[in-house]
């Protein structure tokens, strides 16, 4: 399909989003809160076959980001759907291994690096740390540093 | 040559000069041609793969190094065999060159030699299997198992191929008498000596068959836990298979030391050149690979070889 | 100069350990190992074990995980050996300065082993094939 049909497509999640901003050709930002991510990015995987990318996350200041990257190949487009965890003492989200088995142990690292939890996720044990790293200390949360 | 002393009438006491410089000289003299050749090895691989190759002495060095190195023992090995078996192979092939060497030189054999060099040929192989199984390591271990396959691969189309030259040459067991009475260019003998090659080349973890040692090229292989000294016995022991294994090959094969010492050191070189041709030009091949290679295509060959070899001598053709 | 240190600069084999690098000065030592340079010609060959090993050539910041498993192989390298670092980050920790993964510059990890060990330093991100092979013969002809 073409962009206005991409468009039109993903206007069926609007009430799952708060917006769809296309920053620039290829790029479509889809932010939303951590409790609808499972669904929006469900929708992307199955109903849209877009291929994921990667997964990634950013400490804000008052919140968690959770971005999962989709690409859709046909057009070069890349829809990346970012959930905001507000939680900042247990920062958990709903794991998309459930379709996805390929994210496995990107959310294991997220995990690792940034002490999110992700619910039902299969196994969630210490993926790059060093085997002596003490449990509970998230190297990349902004506290750490200082 | 002492034929050659006693002809001139300088008699008795030339030839025990002559035998005892012999014995004195002999040892250091085939390392030093183990050295020699392990040097053609890789200066002749350089060329091939158009690039200078490592200086003169550098087998030399290596060894010196080795010497200076310190020894390093695995806690859990079995510390009597691992030590032992380096010289257990060292002394295999230093006897099967000397054998092989004086046969040569002074034309004397005794009928059974080509046995004893079969015998002794096993030697380093068993001496490697003994040394890495006692390593108390899981890459020498894997090692020790693909080498012991390997070992029983090569070892029937090897002896096959004798049989086919024993046959030749109406049933004889002595080398000097295989020498002379083998026709070289005959089908059957082509055959066994193209067999013969590779069975040399894979006993002397040559590729396409260094299975054993540089398979895990990650760890090192059979040798992974010698060091210092041991792997000098080691190297020196590589050194000298490759001073016995072709010799052994031009006497069996080619006609030995034919009509003179510059046309039998040429078939040594030719046979040495041709080693390491096949080793520059072949990947290594898998452990069952391997295995299927010698037991079904070259026994195929060899059973082949055998049979125009019998019908070549009952209808008295000689090229078959 | 005693003779083994002599025989090991005629005949140095060498060892690659990666403890934590990118892998881009990996890749620029095997580089240096192919024929278009041919080290060969110094008598430098790549071995598979660290016992056969006279110089190890250390790529990437020590990390955590690494450390131990690099004393280990240190431990494992028969004595006279060089430790050659190729490349900024274990010279120095390179971009790695402050991360949270980083035991310190490998320098000082292999020296907590060996207080007496030969180091040599190829600075560089990644150090070409012809600044590795420079920086092994200086460090072989200084020793």
């Amino acid at each position: 399909m073409n962009r206005e049909e991409l468009q039109n497509r993903l206007q069926e999640i609007k009430n799952k989003v708060t917006a769809v901003e296309q920053t620039t050709d290829n790029r479509i930002y889809l932010p939303c809160e951590a409790q609808n991510a499972y669904a929006v990015s469900k929708f992307l995987f199955q109903d849209l076959a877009c291929r994921f990318v990667i997964a990634t996350c950013v400490d804000s200041d008052d919140c968690f980001e959770v971005l999962y990257h989709f690409s859709y190949d046909q057009l070069g487009v890349v829809i990346t759907v970012k959930a905001f965890i507000r939680d900042r003492e247990n920062p958990a989200i709903e794991s998309i291994t459930s379709f996805l088995p390929a994210a496995e142990w990107i959310e294991r690292e997220m995990h690792d690096i940034m002490g999110i939890d992700f619910r039902n996720h299969p196994n969630l044990r210490r993926l790059i740390l060093a085997d002596d790293w003490p449990d509970g200390v998230y190297p990349e949360r902004k506290q750490a540093r200082t | 040559m002492g034929a050659f002393l006693e002809g001139r009438g300088k008699g008795k006491e030339m030839k025990v000069l002559f035998d005892v410089l012999f014995w004195i000289l002999v040892i250091p003299g085939i390392i030093v041609v183990g050295m020699v050749a392990s040097w053609i090895v890789r200066k002749v691989s350089a060329l091939v793969q158009y690039r200078v190759g490592p200086p003169f002495l550098q087998p030399f060095w290596d060894v010196m190094k080795l010497m200076g190195k310190e020894t390093l023992v695995p806690q859990e090995a079995q510390k009597a065999v691992f030590m032992a078996a380096p010289l257990v192979g060292l002394a295999g092939v230093l006897v099967l060159a000397i054998m092989l060497w004086r046969i040569t030189v002074t034309q004397s054999a005794f009928v059974g030699d080509i046995v004893v060099a079969v015998y002794l040929m096993v030697l380093p192989s068993l001496a490697l299997i003994l040394g890495s199984s006692a390593s108390a390591s899981p890459h020498a271990a894997v090692g020790t198992s693909r080498e012991m396959k390997l070992v029983m691969g090569y070892e029937l189309p090897l002896v096959l191929a004798l049989i086919v030259v024993i046959i030749k040459t109406g049933g004889k067991l002595d080398l000097t008498q295989i020498a002379r009475h083998t026709t070289v260019f005959s089908i059957s003998n082509i055959l066994a000596f193209l067999v013969a090659l590779l069975c040399v080349q894979a006993k002397l973890g040559f590729v396409p068959f260094d299975i054993a040692e540089a398979e895990t090229e990650l760890g090192g292989g059979v040798l992974m836990e010698y060091s210092g000294a041991l792997l000098a016995v080691w190297k020196l022991m590589q050194a000298v298979m490759l001073v016995a294994l072709p010799l052994f090959l031009v006497m069996v094969f080619l006609g030995g030391f034919g009509p003179n010492l510059l046309a039998g050191l040429g078939k040594y070189v030719l046979v040495v050149v041709l080693l390491i041709l096949i080793k520059n030009t072949n990947p290594r091949v898998r452990i069952d690979q391997a295995m299927k290679f010698f037991w079904v295509y070259c026994s195929i060959v060899l059973v082949a070889a055998i049979a125009l070899a019998i019908t070549g001598n009952n209808c008295g053709i000689s090229r078959l | 100069m005693s003779w083994k240190i002599w025989s090991l600069k005629k005949s140095p084999w060498v060892f690659h350990v990666n403890v934590g690098a990118c892998n881009n000065c990996d890749i620029e030592i095997v580089n240096c190992l192919t024929p278009k340079f041919d080290v060969e010609r110094f008598g430098i060959k790549l071995v598979g074990s660290p016992r056969h090993a006279d110089a190890l050539l250390v790529t990437g910041v020590g990390t955590r995980q690494a450390v131990p498993r690099l004393k280990e192989v240190y431990r494992q390298t028969s004595k006279p050996c060089v430790v050659f670092l190729i490349g900024a980050c274990p010279c120095g920790t390179g971009i790695f300065h402050n991360g949270y993964h980083v035991e310190g510059p490998v320098d000082k990890i292999i020296k907590e082993e060996d207080p007496n060990a030969i180091i040599a330093y190829v600075p560089g991100c990644p150090p070409k094939p012809e600044a590795i092979i420079s920086g092994v013969v200086k460090a072989l002809s200084a020793i």
